[in-house]
Order: C-alpha cells, then sequence, then structure tokens
C-alpha cells in the first residue's frame, strides 16, 4: 500500500517528455498543477478545470488525458507527454508546422490541446478519415478558429 | 480548491477491502476520477481518504467466463468499446462505452465509476440493463452478486455500502445473430450529457421470423434504470405489426410517466422516447 499523507509531501517518479523524474507532491494535487507549478511546463493550458474543454490534454502512456482530472499520485511509473515533448523551436513537430501553414492557430490556448490529441490520433490510426478527426477532437474546444483549419492541418500532414 | 486528504493506492483488492472496513465511512474511492475530480474542486465532498483502484489488476480486465463475460469495474470506457470480446458478446456495452464524453474522459472513466455514481444519464446503464448485468460487490473477506438494478434508490443515490466495492459487472453474452441499438439525444453529439438514452437489443430465430427475445431500456427520463418489460413481453413471440410497434412504444413513454411523473420535459420527452424506441425496432428488424 502506498499512502500520500495529508499536508505531506510524498515522491513520485514518472516520465515527462522522455525525462526521468522524481518530485514531490502532495496528496490533493493534479497532474495538470504539477506540471504548470513544480515543473514550469506552461504550455498545458488549464481551461474549464472540470474536463469539458480539453485544454490541459497530454498524453498518458501514449493516450490522451484530461490532466484537470488526473491526481498526480495517478502519474507514478507513467509517460506523460506535454506540448514541451512534442518538438522544439528548432524542429516543429510535423503536426505543429501544419497547424502554422493551415492557420490552425488563432489565440492558441487550445492548440497545446488540440496537438496532442491530434498526435495520439495518429498514433493509434495513421491515416484517419475526416470523421475519424473530428471523433478524436471531439474532447478540444476551439472558439477561434470554427475547427475547419485544425482539420486541414491534421489532413495535410496524413497526405505528408 | 482541493480539500485536503490522504490519498491511498492498495496493491491488491484485499487490501483495498480491509481499507475500506476500517476507515470506508471516511473514504470515497476513487477510479478514474472524472466524477469525483470535479465534486472535490468544487468542494461538495470533504473525504478524509481517497483510496485509488486504479491500478489493482484484478479490475482491469474483460474475461470470457462461459455464457457470461466478467468486466473489471475498473476497466476503462476505452477498454470497453475495444473489446474484441465485448464486441462479440455485448457489442450495446461497447457502443455504449464508445459514446461516453471524449476520448480524453474515456481514457480515464470506468464503467464501474459510471455505475456507482448513479447518475440517471449513465450511458453504459441502459446497455448493462438490456444486458442483464449483475454486479459483484467485495467486502473484507466476503462478496454478494447483485442484478444491477438492485443497487440504485433514486438518482445519484445507491444502496452500497461505505465498506463495500463494486469489483466486477457481469453480462449475460447475447446469442450469434442477436442486434442491438443504441441510441442517445444530446445536445451535441460528444461530451454532452444525455437527455434521453437506451438500448435496445432482440434476436430471432430465423430472418423474419418471430421476435424470440428483445430486451428495451430507457436512460437519462427516469430516476433509476428500468426495463420495459410490458413493452417486451407485447413484442416476444410476435412478427410485429406497425400498430403493435407503436403500441409497444407508447408504453415505453407511459413508463417514464409512472416513474419521474410530469415535468417541464414532457410534452417533449414523452413522444420523443417512444419515437427513438420504435426507430430502434423498426432499425433491427431491417437490418441485416
Amino acid at each position: 500500500m502506498k499512502k500520500f499523507g495529508i499536508r505531506e509531501k510524498s515522491s513520485i517518479t514518472f516520465w515527462i517528455n522522455g525525462a526521468r523524474r522524481t518530485i514531490e507532491i502532495l496528496p490533493n494535487t493534479t497532474l495538470l498543477t504539477v506540471l504548470r507549478y513544480d515543473l514550469g511546463l506552461t504550455g498545458t493550458k488549464q481551461g474549464c478545470g472540470i474536463g469539458e474543454c480539453g485544454a490541459c490534454t497530454v498524453l498518458m502512456d501514449g493516450e490522451p488525458v484530461n490532466a484537470c482530472l488526473v491526481m498526480a499520485a495517478k502519474a507514478e511509473g507513467k509517460e506523460i507527454l506535454t506540448i514541451e515533448g512534442l518538438g522544439s523551436r528548432e524542429r516543429l513537430d510535423p503536426l505543429q508546422k501544419a497547424f502554422v501553414d493551415h492557420g490552425a492557430v488563432q489565440c492558441g490556448f487550445c492548440t497545446p490541446g488540440m496537438l496532442v490529441a491530434a498526435k495520439a490520433l495518429l498514433d493509434r490510426t495513421p491515416k484517419p478519415s475526416r470523421e475519424e478527426i473530428k471523433a478524436a477532437l471531439a474532447g478540444n474546444l476551439c472558439r477561434c478558429t470554427g475547427y475547419q483549419q485544425i482539420i486541414d492541418a491534421i489532413e495535410a500532414v496524413i497526405k505528408g | 480548491m482541493f480539500p485536503e486528504f490522504e490519498y491511498i493506492i492498495p496493491s491488491d483488492l484485499p487490501e483495498a477491502c480491509n481499507f475500506l472496513e476500517d476507515h470506508g465511512s471516511e473514504t470515497k474511492i476513487i477510479a478514474g476520477g472524472t466524477d469525483l475530480v470535479v465534486s472535490l474542486r468544487r468542494g461538495e465532498m470533504k473525504p478524509r481518504f481517497l483510496l485509488d483502484i486504479s491500478s489493482l489488476k484484478e479490475l482491469c480486465q474483460i474475461e470470457d467466463a462461459g455464457d457470461r463475460v466478467v468486466v473489471g469495474a475498473a476497466c476503462t470506457h476505452t477498454q470497453i468499446a475495444e473489446s474484441t470480446l465485448l464486441k462479440e458478446y455485448g457489442g450495446v456495452l461497447s457502443e455504449a462505452s464508445g459514446w461516453v464524453a471524449s476520448r480524453q474522459i474515456r481514457n480515464l472513466g470506468t464503467i464501474g465509476g459510471n455505475i456507482v455514481n448513479a447518475s440517471p444519464a449513465a450511458d453504459t446503464v441502459p446497455a448493462l440493463m438490456v444486458l442483464n448485468g449483475q454486479l459483484k460487490i467485495v467486502t473484507k473477506g466476503n462478496h454478494r452478486q447483485v442484478p444491477l438494478p438492485e443497487i440504485y434508490v433514486g438518482s445519484y443515490q445507491t444502496n452500497i455500502k461505505p465498506w463495500e466495492l463494486v469489483s466486477h459487472i457481469i453480462i449475460d453474452k447475447i446469442p450469434e445473430g442477436a442486434k442491438h441499438h443504441f441510441f442517445r439525444v444530446a445536445r451535441r453529439k460528444a461530451m454532452a450529457i444525455a437527455r434521453i438514452n437506451g438500448a435496445v437489443i432482440l434476436w430471432r430465430k430465423k430472418d423474419n421470423g418471430p421476435i424470440e427475445e428483445i430486451r428495451i431500456s430507457v436512460g437519462s427520463v427516469t430516476p433509476i434504470p428500468c426495463r420495459v418489460t410490458e413493452a417486451e413481453n407485447l413484442l416476444i413471440g410476435t412478427i410485429p405489426s406497425e400498430e403493435l410497434i407503436e403500441k409497444a412504444c407508447r408504453m415505453v413513454g407511459r413508463r417514464m410517466m409512472d416513474l419521474s411523473g410530469v415535468r417541464k420535459s414532457t410534452e417533449y420527452k414523452q413522444p420523443v422516447v417512444g419515437a427513438l424506441v420504435r426507430r430502434a425496432i423498426e432499425h433491427l428488424l431491417t437490418k441485416g
């Protein structure tokens, strides 16, 4: 049995963007808080805080999850991928490049979540249909683009 | 802000049961957390302990058990939606899990959580109702098995005791050639909570022959889950005419009225719930 005591810091070890990290967490902390405030990975956004908007989407063992709903203790032993691990300023991931090329970024708040959700889709289904793309992004809200440019960008990556 | 609590990760099921035996009344069980974490953040509950059962291997498997399928309570909706075993023997459940919220939520949310949260709009519940779902409920050194509807006492209320834990869901395999349909009406297809949902399965001895078995369950419109047995009984053994189907579907609307009374939405929901069931039956009778 593992116990995270009240007001006590307990350590968890997990992989963040390929690097193994051990950090101290309080039991009533979410993964999102750990990412943003303990690790300084502010690319992952806090939106609604109730799992509706998808701005906090990260990949946990390759699958998208809402980091605002994941208690930090659950990250033990897991591989977490955030937008910071997708590409770098010098070497954009093909998805990031396509988002730029297709005007799929306006205010940018939903973009990190959209990108990692799209990454997970292409990892499990390399050639999704337009309908499959829409379904995979159904948990990510965008209030600027109207979604078309985002879907176009992902389709462009599929076509290569 | 979150209340303060201790977070406990048991290493196996007996350890979880022991913990509940000692601290059940001060504990909330967490699996996916997709409902619980929201309630905690809103300050709607202040448990002293969270007991995380999501990594207990024995609760994360889907197993073939002869004429039944046994689903671990901590299986996620993604697991259920993609399980080849369930697609073959309980396709309506896979379909229902596939409709839950979004991929992100389906990767976290579990079937056990969907059941014990006792939301009238839970998508897996009508599917489990038509598969004669039973729950295995464990305590320290003991267990019991009950038909799913027996745990519900009202909207968001169950009679599961603080020291008990739902460990498995057991469904009847449906015979080869059985057809199913899951339907759902909500503000949008994804994410939105269902206003009306439901499941119908039926099978016949031969194509175009009389209905050998039909099971109808509607959700969201009644405080606790229900099977509309009077409508089922009317149709079993018949090659139903349009009129007979219509009559059965009026029974669905009436059952909703009996359980929920007249509400603001009744004028809309009563005809619509019947029409959805009628379409489901017609679709299943003509499909394949």
